[in-house]
């Protein structure tokens, strides 16, 4: 089962997406282990790593920076990469900063940015924020450093759509076309505030305050006139990172696992991939069920298993039996559910495909991880 | 654990990690309401609709319908709240559409940060107060909140306010809702998670920020699909050496040794929520269901009833 690296061999980017909770970040870092077990400059982006996984890179504070795995976590894993690991994890407020500081004209503009409340929530709390700044923070990786791939984990959105439009739904906050036509005016006067709304009908301006108080109003006028003239900078990265996600060398990784719900949203962000022309490497169904009684005859009696018990030897052979049956057919009932589920997201969603067994991604240390990168 | 009395608040508020079952936990809660005799609403929050499917009856939609007799649900979203919202502020839905089908106003009210998470949890709580008749309108309103982040985000947004917003209709909004949501005679928030490392992780976290940030009563963790532990460990041990047997025996071995593995770390992620966590626990057994349908829920709410 080698399709899913097959289809990343010649990518520069793998994005791994799917809902919350199927295991993206492990299989992130399990793609990212195996390129660089092979000779490659890797680096994994994460978004909240569990504590175990982050443990298993070494790298017990991921942070913001991208951190060498020590070689030391290889040795012990019985592991000699010919490449090599790096890992971080994403701060959404401290790229939101970086992002500023970098389109700022000055110092001042910066730090009148900073202690806008408007901004504080914008970049700690807005739907989307999360979702545009993992965008951002790929971009500059992949054109500031020098990586021979970087997975990027993606974070759980809550509609998987979410991670494609919240730029663009961001970017429309920062500065419509709209806002613009409404300060213009306002900021060569040198005045702000509710003053803007003097161009609009005071009827508008008067129901909009008592809608929300004046003083909101003015917030976010300020907020909108700290913004002017970067504007154009933030649009013109975001239509940059859009561009670049339609490379073909990047790829997308779609996981799921095999709850109808969360293949659901798979074939949702597939459709939207592919309706974006964004390249897709491959589909992973996660947490699989085994069939463990394949060709679906009748399951076996507790008084069958009972004997084959005995015959070996094993003590309280009857009672085992019996649960043994019992087991078995329940495992079986989860199985069929989840290759029910498993068949419908491989036949809707074509290309490379995986699927891994439930256990065998709970991973630990890095050769739990190596193990995982195998069944790739 | 009778005397939890969970049914007794007139707003559960559930909340945890993606994809942990609470719509499911929701859904039987709401289903045991009823049954009580309730008169009970079910919101969830901009969802693909989970709870209406999940009891056999067609999505809701933005207004309340009756799925099971007694259970009403509804799907709250920014836009509809937000005209609710504004029809409500300014009395006139003519005014509302005068003014906020202009293009101008719908963009700054876009652009402030925790507006739609207003009107939407404004929504919400509007329901929880509202009479009809002299009576209150819902016995019982069951959030199905998102995911840990969002569901944050949601909840604290009418303290965020407070702290910011001057005086005005904003401030006003926000106190009200922010008094319901911390009154422990009104509100109960409770938090599920699987027997996993990562939902318990956030669980933890989660209860942390409920407790500091929030500030909202908390009720119970619930513990989602729990697994049985049916084999002792010497059992386990012999189970893996039988695993290469041929049919039937390894077979049943093999599924066996995958259910004790499974069950041993369960036990150990509900050891280390307990640990972290001084909240009444509720354990839901994992359930071996080929579709989750009303039948499901019906068994969920079974295993609920004793505990809520």
């Amino acid at each position: 089962m080698g399709e899913i690296r097959d289809g990343l061999a010649r990518k520069r980017i793998a994005v791994c997406v799917g809902s919350g909770g199927v295991g993206k970040t492990t299989l992130a870092a399990a793609i990212a282990l195996q390129r660089a077990l092979e000779g490659g400059r890797v680096l994994v982006c994460t978004i909240d790593p569990a504590r175990r996984l982050a443990n298993a890179l070494g790298l017990e504070t991921l942070g913001n920076v991208e951190a060498h795995v020590p070689d030391h976590k290889f040795r012990e894993a019985g592991l000699a990469p010919r490449g090599q690991l790096f890992a971080m994890m994403l701060d959404v407020k401290r790229t939101w900063d970086d992002l500023v500081a970098r389109h700022a004209p000055d110092r001042t503009r910066q730090d009148r940015i900073y202690k806008n409340r408007i901004y504080q929530q914008l970049s700690s709390a807005l739907a989307g924020s999360q979702e545009y700044m993992a965008m951002e923070k790929l971009y500059e990786l992949a054109t500031e450093r020098d990586y021979d791939l970087i997975v990027l984990d993606t974070p759980p959105t809550a509609h998987a759509l979410d991670f494609l439009e919240a730029p663009d739904r961001i970017l429309d906050f920062l500065g419509s076309d709209t806002a613009r036509i409404l300060l213009a005016p306002a900021l060569s006067a040198g005045k702000l505030g509710l003053k803007l709304f003097h161009l609009g009908s005071g009827y508008v301006a008067k129901t909009l305050s008592r809608f929300t108080g004046a003083e909101v109003l003015t917030d976010l006028a300020d907020f909108m006139a700290s913004f002017q003239g970067m504007y154009e900078g933030f649009k013109n990265r975001a239509s940059a990172v859009r561009a670049l996600l339609a490379q073909p060398e990047v790829g997308f990784v779609v996981v799921s696992s095999a709850s109808p719900r969360s293949v659901d949203e798979a074939l949702y962000f597939h459709e939207r991939l592919h309706a974006e022309s964004m390249p897709i490497a491959g589909v992973i169904a996660n947490r699989v069920a085994p069939d463990l009684w394949p060709g679906g005859g009748a399951l076996p009696e507790p008084d069958e298993l009972a004997a084959a018990l005995a015959a070996r030897g094993v003590p309280d052979a009857r009672d085992l039996g019996a649960r043994l049956a019992r087991v078995l057919a329940e495992h079986e009932v989860l199985a069929r559910a989840d290759a029910r589920e498993v068949e419908l997201l491989f036949r809707s969603a074509p290309g490379p495909h995986a699927a891994i067994p439930r256990l065998e991604s709970d991973v630990h240390n890095l050769a739990g991880l190596a193990r995982l990168a195998v069944s790739l | 654990m009778p005397g939890l009395a969970l049914l007794d608040h007139r707003l559960l508020i559930i909340t945890g990690k993606g994809g942990v079952g609470k719509s499911t936990i929701s859904a039987a809660l709401g289903l045991l309401g009823a049954r009580r005799g309730k008169r009970v609403l079910v919101c969830e929050v901009n969802a693909k609709e989970r709870v209406a499917p999940l009891l056999g009856a067609p999505a809701s939609g933005s207004s309340a319908r009756e799925v099971v007799p007694g259970l009403f649900t509804v799907d709250v979203t920014p836009r509809d709240a937000m005209r609710e919202y504004g029809t409500m502020v300014l009395r006139f839905r003519s005014i509302y559409d005068a003014v906020f089908e202009n293009r101008l106003v719908r963009f700054f009210l876009r652009a402030i940060p925790s507006l739609a998470e207003l009107v939407v949890l404004g929504k919400i709580l509007h329901e929880v107060r509202a009479e009809e008749h002299g009576r209150p309108r819902w016995d019982l309103v069951v959030l199905d909140a998102p995911a840990t982040g969002h569901a944050v985000q949601l909840l604290r947004v009418p303290a965020a306010l407070l702290d910011t917003v001057p005086p005005g209709p904003l401030r006003r909004d926000a106190q009200w809702m922010h008094d319901l949501l911390v009154d422990p005679l009104t509100t109960a928030l409770s938090i599920v998670t699987l027997p996993e490392e990562m939902p318990v992780n956030e669980a933890i976290d989660l209860d942390s920020a409920v407790r500091d940030v929030l500030g909202i009563p908390r009720g119970a963790l619930v513990v989602n699909a729990m697994p049985e532990a049916i084999f002792s460990e010497e059992e386990r041990a012999r189970l893996g050496e039988l695993e290469r047997e041929p049919p039937p025996l390894g077979p049943a071995a093999r599924a066996a040794w995958l259910q004790a593995l499974r069950a041993e770390q369960a036990a150990r992620s509900l050891t280390r929520a307990r640990a972290a966590l001084d909240l009444p626990t509720i354990l839901v057994p994992l359930l071996a269901r080929e579709r989750w349908d009303r039948a499901a829920v019906e068994d969920v709410a079974a295993v609920l009833a004793g505990s809520v």
